[in-house]
């Protein structure tokens, strides 16, 4: 990653949540500047190259869809994702229509805002041109769809392959049960129960049985990670 | 009181206007007839008299003062004409003939006419009957005087003068009672409505506007409004016992919180358990968080009107998706929850919403159904209407609680203990709502068919 890629400006006029939200994408190795108004995030966000760009809905002077519309016909290449309380589908079918990235509900937990912005974040380097996606000995080949481990094929059906290709992909990344459903399955509301965790365990049996190291580990309160022992 | 409301109200206003304005044209109607009534009528006594003072002229032209006087004095014998006034003076008003004892003192101008009571006309005539006659002063300076009892026509026009009035002053008299009488009802029925409001306001919803039952459109907006009250009740109770609920549903883990995080404080720091308290916490906090989040979702979803959003989606399409991703989880369960029915099921509405509404109802059917059950997800389309359905062969809903069921925090004495928040199938309801689909709850014996049956989407 180069240096600009680890920039983050962040849009948000409660000053409170803004130090929040910096304070936090800093220990993770941030570099975050803030706007407390929409000009102010204008004139930012066209001065310099981010590697996201986290904006709020609801912002003193301008609304943060047209602060989104403005930045991206100034050229601004960085994703956009819309922190708001406005959590009705409608609403977050506009923002993402108007150039949006990904929408984030308040509240929000900040294990999933990094969850987001890292995979925010990756989605502007390169993408992997390759047929064949390794993580230690988990290959999953995406022309068949077809997974293996040390060489044995796992049985998988579509969407539990569209899963562990996803957390293949975010290798290393936290990855939220939100963020599952709206990947894997096109939802865009969080489910009031464990049916993800239910889905993710048959997959992680299937992944992980009688092997010698597990790949799916459970991030507590928040999703899961795909990871190779160190 | 009711009468100076009555008098003060906008209808009694208007019915004056209305009023007004129609007296007046009574009026000027009646005066009209009035007017060219008596104008014809004398108008034809008047040629009567000039011919007959024409012919008495003629008489004097042809033969002389003798002749007239002769003349004057047959026609006043003569019963035929009874009523006429014949005057024959010389130039010095002397009367030569006639049946007049003198000349009239009103009648003095050489020539016009003139109009007089007269001392006596006749034996058979009223006393000093009104007279009209013609005044001529024939070449030899003898004055003429030819008239006629006009009291007839007097005392006719002065009837139908009375008649006018009397007709215009009861058409005022009985369109002010009408007005009063129309004004004062809907006065009536207007302070019942505005007396009701005003109880509804200073103490409760309870009140409700009495009907009269005559069906009329007061009694419609009477109950128009009576239902509104009902509705606005039925609101009232269920935000009132809502926010109960959440009060309850929200001090339990609260209340948890709090004695944890109180405990700990006094507690000397120990790094492990500080983690796992916090992360407990946290848990807490996210599921007080998830109610807040359902509710507020549900209020969102009931109070759109927009359905700008809305697309075709595929019913098929949905049933096989949670069928999918329910599939580990009824295995878990042991339950065996299998799909049905056609691959195209077409619907207008929001494909999010749809899935979660029956995601909701298989997780009901998971839930509270039989352990190891059997759960079936179908869609068809049936007489042209889209339905999906979720069947399964739990202990079902008692029917006595089938309208219970989509109350916010409604929960079946069975299920208290299961996990939930007995918002499921509140947000089902308001989805099913929002994509105008009825809800239909049948026996499955045993066990419960949840079905959404919406409409036939357009262009189909």
């Amino acid at each position: 990653m180069t240096e600009s890629h680890r920039r983050i400006l962040v849009v948000e006029d409660d000053a409170e949540a803004a130090g929040q939200l910096a304070e936090e994408l800093t220990t993770s190795g941030y570099q975050v500047d803030l706007a407390t108004t929409g000009n102010e995030a204008l004139r930012l966000g066209s001065a310099s190259d981010y590697a996201v760009i986290t904006i709020d809905r609801m912002l003193p002077d301008l609304d943060g869809i047209t602060v989104m519309r403005q930045l991206r016909e100034a050229g601004a290449v960085a994703p956009f994702l819309i922190i708001s309380a406005l959590g009705e589908v409608d609403e977050r079918v506009r923002g993402l229509r108007a150039g949006g990235d990904d929408y984030l509900v308040k509240p929000f937990s900040f294990v999933e805002l990094l969850a987001r912005i890292e995979a925010l974040g990756r989605r502007s380097d390169i993408v992997a041109k390759e047929t064949i996606l390794r993580v230690g000995d988990l290959a999953i080949d995406l022309i068949d769809r077809t997974a293996s481990r040390r060489g044995a094929e796992i049985d998988l059906l579509p969407r539990e392959f569209q899963l562990l290709e996803y957390l293949v992909r975010n290798e290393g990344r936290v990855i939220s049960r939100a963020m599952l459903l709206q990947h894997v399955w096109d939802l865009h509301f969080d489910p009031s129960t464990n049916i993800i965790d239910v889905y993710v365990g048959r997959v992680r049996r299937k992944v992980d049985g009688q092997q010698a190291y597990p790949l799916i580990h459970t991030v507590r309160g928040i999703g899961y990670c795909l990871r190779a022992p160190r | 009181m009711l009468l100076a409301k009555t008098l003060q109200s906008s209808t009694f206003k208007l019915a004056l206007i209305a009023i007004g304005a129609f007296g007046a044209t009574v009026s000027a109607i009646f005066i009209y007839v009035y007017l060219s009534t008596s104008s014809y009528v004398r108008g034809r006594s008047d040629r009567a008299i000039m011919t007959e003072a024409a012919s008495l002229r003629d008489a004097w032209g042809q033969s002389g003062r003798a002749r007239l006087v002769d003349l004057i004095r047959q026609r006043a014998a003569d019963p035929a004409f009874a009523g006429h006034v014949y005057v024959l003076a010389d130039p010095s008003l002397t009367v030569l003939a006639g049946n007049l004892a003198q000349w009239p003192e009103a009648a003095l101008a050489p020539s016009g006419w003139a109009e007089f009571l007269a001392a006596k006309v006749s034996n058979d005539a009223t006393d000093r009957p009104l007279v009209r006659a013609t005044l001529e002063t024939l070449p030899d300076g003898d004055r003429l005087l030819v008239g006629r009892d006009i009291s007839d026509l007097d005392s006719f026009a002065a009837q139908i003068r009375t008649a006018v009035i009397a007709v215009v002053a009861l058409t005022f008299v009985m369109a002010a009672v009408a007005s009063i009488l129309v004004t004062r009802r809907t006065v009536g029925r207007i302070e019942a409505i505005n007396a009701t409001s005003a109880a509804i306001m200073a103490s409760g919803l309870d009140k409700r506007i009495p009907l009269r039952g005559s069906n009329d459109e007061w009694d419609r907006v009477a109950q128009n409004l009576n239902l509104m009250l009902d509705r606005i009740e039925t609101l009232m109770g269920e935000v009132k016992q809502v926010s109960d609920n959440v009060a309850h549903d929200l001090r339990t883990p609260l209340t948890r919180m709090r004695g944890r995080l109180e405990k700990a404080i006094h507690r000397p720091r120990d790094g492990a358990a500080d983690q796992a308290l916090i992360g407990d916490t946290i848990a807490d906090l996210d599921s007080v968080l998830r109610i807040f989040l359902s509710i507020t979702r549900i209020a969102q979803i009931e109070t759109q009107v927009r359905t700008a959003g809305f697309r075709s989606v595929n019913l098929g399409e949905i049933a096989s998706e949670v069928v999918e991703l329910y599939d580990a989880a009824a295995e878990e369960d042991g339950t065996r929850l299998t799909m049905l029915g056609e691959g195209e099921v077409l619907v207008t509405g929001d494909r999010d919403l749809i899935f979660d509404a029956v995601a909701n109802v298989v997780d009901n059917a998971l839930k509270h159904g039989r352990p190891a059950g059997k759960i079936v997800v179908a869609s068809e389309n049936v007489d042209g209407t889209p339905v999906i359905s979720v069947a399964d062969d739990g202990p079902g809903i008692p029917a006595d609680q089938h309208e219970q069921v989509f109350k916010r925090f409604y929960r079946l004495e069975q299920s208290r203990y299961t996990p939930g928040n007995g918002l499921g199938l509140s947000l089902v309801a308001a989805v099913a709502r929002l994509h105008g689909a009825r809800i239909e709850m049948l026996d499955n014996s045993p066990g419960l068919v949840f079905k959404l049956r919406f409409s036939a989407p357009a262009g189909r």
